[in-house]
């Protein structure tokens, strides 16, 4: 046995580094009929907007080679039954819950992490900055490093929880990103998100999704999310970082622990597998018991010069 | 709902592009599958692709097995219809709601299905009994009319049974929504279940509101999860309501869905 446990942040300190990513994990009770959610390093729920978003019409998805467009367009039940209807059931649990969020505006996020500063049950918060900034003519705050950092500084302002910013990799650098906002408050970084696509139907003549293009994810993603976590480590090796793309088996995890990131999140693979999160845990644990690692953080980081 | 891994027990060509599934199934589970509920499905190889589970209906259950029908629309149901008899699958089920169960009180069924919905109608077919009805069955042509031989058989003498295609390859052309037309002109008290493509269940809700009677459609939206978390087969309906079509269906009440 390997002991998983990793300190995130100072004062978050998880039994394993494996959580589940927004979107793909409903707000938790989904998965209680298969798996126990106390187990997992955390869950982080689906992302909340202050009043509920009905989401995108048409078709939401479509399978791409290796991966999934998804347009969901961050349909969500609001912060207020969220927190009525959703947390207690989290809370009773025992899972360590992280809870995502995104705003329409900078007042808005602001609004959000001041509801949700206190509140009892939530380990830390993971602001979701690729989302349009109304604002701005729609240009995500997540692509400019001025209004990303921006937004995380007046989020950073309303909240003493621990804040996790969530990196767009639609981006031409990411460290700048990360820069921009680790220095206006951000604790910890996770990434990547989706990565902007499209699909067309020959047959139809037709883009395949309603609202034209959408957001990949799955394993076609893991080579651009393990090269940007990489980078971000590299050049913020103090800042905890979270891998996040296409991972599916314990494997991929570690290739994201390997370059540094000191915990991972599952996402459309909790599609195909509900169980998957379990499998990787276990898969890890065995992996490393194997080599003689005692401790999981003994492993974090570990890569090796290229050649 | 369960998740395991079962054997192809038989793999019987229908059609050009449709292929009947034998699947092993513990016995929770066959206790579990009844009409219009569905499997995800996928080949339980590690190659992962294709990557998503993919939806089907649970045509009937036996002891120690359960039938899907397949139509190959693409890469997913292509693979899945291509594997032999002792290739195992990646099962998770039974999903959904199923059709209501409805009271016997005489007023005769209607089961409406178009092309591959017909795995979905057959469901209620192979498993309930109702006295009097009729299944009204449209497809593009003769060779896609499939499992019809042995729907006759199941229903026998309680059973009308219509079959209409968009060539007049069976005898009849047209679209299965005249047929439905005409047999509510004459059991104006009837309840419909109806299965098939959206422009189809579209139709038939339109006839079943202008007429006042009451059904039920199996909705087949693309669906990535199937347990409720991707929000990816969300249906719209009436009143600013959505429903999702794995978990609040896939069988919707007539008349509320927003097509
Ligand atoms: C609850 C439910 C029950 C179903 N039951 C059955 C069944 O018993 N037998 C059966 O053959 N099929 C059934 N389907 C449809 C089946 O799931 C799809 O045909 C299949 O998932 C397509 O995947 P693919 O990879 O083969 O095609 P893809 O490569 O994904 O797509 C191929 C083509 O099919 C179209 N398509 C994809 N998904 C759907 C969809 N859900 N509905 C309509 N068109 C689609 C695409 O637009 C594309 O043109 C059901 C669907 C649902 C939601
Ligand atoms: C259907 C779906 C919905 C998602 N919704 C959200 C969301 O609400 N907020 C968010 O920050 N990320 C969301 N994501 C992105 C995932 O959390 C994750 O970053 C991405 O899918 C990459 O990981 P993966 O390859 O393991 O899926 C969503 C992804 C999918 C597939
Ligand atoms: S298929 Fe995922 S929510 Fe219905």
């Amino acid at each position: 046995m390997t002991d998983l446990k990793v300190e995130l942040l100072p004062g978050l300190t998880l039994a394993n580094p494996v959580l589940t990513a927004s979107g793909t994990f409903g707000y938790g009770r989904e998965y209680s009929p298969y798996i126990d959610i106390s187990s997992l390093g955390a869950v982080v729920t689906k992302g909340l907007s202050l009043a509920p978003r009905a989401g995108n019409p048409g078709v939401r998805i479509t399978e791409t080679a290796c991966g999934m467009l998804n347009a969901i367009g961050l349909e969500n039940i609001g912060i207020e039954r969220f927190l009525k209807e959703e947390l207690p059931f989290l809370r009773d649990s025992g899972a360590v819950v992280v809870v995502n969020f995104f705003g329409n505006s900078q007042a808005e996020y602001a609004e959000l992490a001041a509801r949700l500063d206190g509140v009892d049950g939530i380990a830390a918060l993971e602001i979701n900055i690729s989302c349009p900034n109304v604002k701005a003519g729609g240009i995500q705050f997540g692509t400019d490093p001025g209004s990303a950092a921006e937004l995380v500084g007046a989020v950073r302002a309303k909240t003493s929880l621990p804040l996790i910013t969530k990196l767009s990799p639609n981006v031409t650098d990411i460290v700048t990103m990360a820069r921009a906002v680790v220095e206006a408050g951000s604790d910890a970084l996770s990434l990547i998100n989706t990565l902007l696509g499209m699909a067309v139907d020959l047959q139809t003549g037709r883009p395949v999704l309603g609202n034209l293009t959408g957001g990949l994810s799955g394993p076609a993603i893991k080579p651009v999310a393990l090269r940007m976590v990489y980078q971000v480590v590299q050049a913020l090796p103090e800042i905890p970082v979270i891998g996040i793309g296409g991972i599916v088996c314990a494997e991929d995890a570690l290739e994201f622990l390997l370059l540094g990131a000191r915990a991972v999140q599952i996402g459309t693979a909790n599609f195909i597998d509900p169980r998957t999160a379990i499998a990787v845990i276990a898969g890890m644990d065995k992996f490393l018991s194997a080599r003689g690692y005692e401790k999981v953080t003994d492993f974090i980081g570990t890569l090796k010069p290229g050649r | 709902m369960y998740l395991f891994d079962a054997e192809i027990i038989e793999n019987r060509r229908l059609a050009d592009d449709i292929s009947s599934l034998r699947l092993e199934a513990r016995p929770e589970f066959v206790k579990a599958g009844s009409a219009g509920r569905f499997v995800m499905l996928a080949s339980a190889d590690e190659r992962l692709d294709p990557l998503l589970k993919r939806p089907f209906g649970i045509v009937r259950c036996g002891r120690g097995w359960f039938e899907v029908v397949i139509k190959e629309a693409g890469k997913g149901s292509r693979n899945l219809a291509g594997l032999r008899a002792g290739v195992r699958v990646a099962v998770h089920g039974p999903l959904g709601n199923g059709y209501p169960e409805l009271e016997k009180d005489g007023r005769p069924l209607v089961l409406v299905a178009g092309g591959i919905g017909i795995a979905s109608i057959a469901s209620v077919v192979f498993s309930r009994n109702f006295d009097p009805a009729a299944l009204l069955f449209g497809a593009a042509r003769a060779g896609e009319l499939v499992l019809l031989e042995e729907l006759k058989k199941t229903g026998g003498g309680r059973l009308e049974v219509a079959a209409i295609t968009d060539d007049g390859s069976s005898g009849r052309r047209g679209l299965v929504t005249e047929l439905l037309e005409e047999k509510l002109e004459k059991w104006s008290d009837a309840r419909v279940f109806a299965c098939g493509p959206g422009p189809m269940l579209q139709s038939v809700q339109r006839v079943l509101q202008a007429r006042g009677v009451e059904g039920w459609l199996s909705l087949e939206n693309r669906m990535a999860c199937g347990f409720g978390v991707c929000l990816g087969c969300v249906q719209e309906m009436r009143a600013g309501v959505r429903a999702k079509v794995c978990t609040d269906g896939p069988v919707l009440v007539a008349g509320e869905v927003v097509f």
